[in-house]
């Protein structure tokens, strides 16, 4: 993956590509001190409207802020600004990709709308990104 | 532990203060499969660990009640973090409604290093009326 250091509008950012596992969600919760039963015990997740574990909202969202930092790199961290609505749940077995795409720039800064999809297209994670460049 | 469905407009969490030690920042990139950050300055700390310090400090003072629901995330990132700082978050309850009988919850979020804001954001969370009555 390559930080790219100019992005015009229409530009794609490079895409992020991860398989959400079990193991993965347990891991975050233990990293992120985040024990909902929700993530973690299956038989709990099988009883709840998702019928089974989901992953954190923000392990999916960390997928998305690799991507930014893949494409403005510094910048993300000094200046990134992140609005997003988490549509559906990711679950294990799930291939995640996101996307993004630059649809302004101007006054010193860089707007893009992102996403983050399954394997089946499922919008899971949509909203906008802003950078100061 | 109270659950934040016990909680009102208005709240302010304690606040909380986190060492970035490299065993929990290896902790959490190996969680999220970073590869990037550590790319572009191996003390750098991904912007996204912040954030779930944030939402870890919510939780080291309220669980969230069953059936909760993360609906919406807004950050804001200042400056680059790195391993070894200390952090300190800060959160209240900005907003509390209901809405076909899911109560809607808006929590501020600021993260500051030696006083100065590195992130601010707010958290909307979701949960049954059923369990958001106030105690």
């Amino acid at each position: 993956m390559t930080q790219q250091t100019s992005l015009a509008v229409g530009a794609a950012l490079p895409t992020v590509t991860k398989t959400i596992t079990q193991e993965k969600i347990n891991a975050y919760s233990l990293a992120g001190g985040d024990d909902n039963p929700l993530h973690t015990d299956v038989a709990f997740a099988a009883k709840t409207q998702f019928g089974g574990t989901i992953a954190h909202g923000m392990l999916v969202l960390a997928y998305v802020s690799e991507m930014l930092t893949a494409a403005f790199g510094e910048d993300w961290l000094a200046s990134g600004r992140l609005k997003v609505r988490f549509r559906a749940p990711a679950r294990p077995g799930d291939t995640l990709t996101t996307s993004g795409k630059v649809t302004s720039v101007g006054g010193g800064k860089t707007v893009c709308e992102i996403a983050c999809r399954n394997e089946s297209g499922e919008v899971l994670v949509s909203g906008e990104a802003e950078v100061s460049r | 532990m109270t659950t934040l469905a016990g909680l009102e407009k208005g709240y302010e969490f304690p606040a909380v203060s986190f060492d970035l030690s490299d065993q929990w920042v290896d902790a959490y990139v190996a969680s999220v499969e970073d590869e990037v950050v550590a790319a572009l300055d191996g003390e750098f700390v991904p912007p996204m660990a912040i954030a779930a310090l944030a939402i870890r400090a919510l939780l080291e003072h309220s669980s969230l009640p069953p059936g909760s629901l993360h609906a919406g995330q807004e950050l804001a990132f200042a400056a680059p973090v790195r391993r070894g700082e200390t952090l300190t978050v800060a959160a209240r309850i900005a907003s509390r409604g209901e809405r076909a009988g899911w109560v809607l919850m808006g929590v501020e979020l600021h993260v500051a290093r030696d006083g100065v804001a590195v992130m601010t954001g707010r958290a909307t969370l979701s949960f049954p009326v059923a369990e958001g009555a106030v105690a």
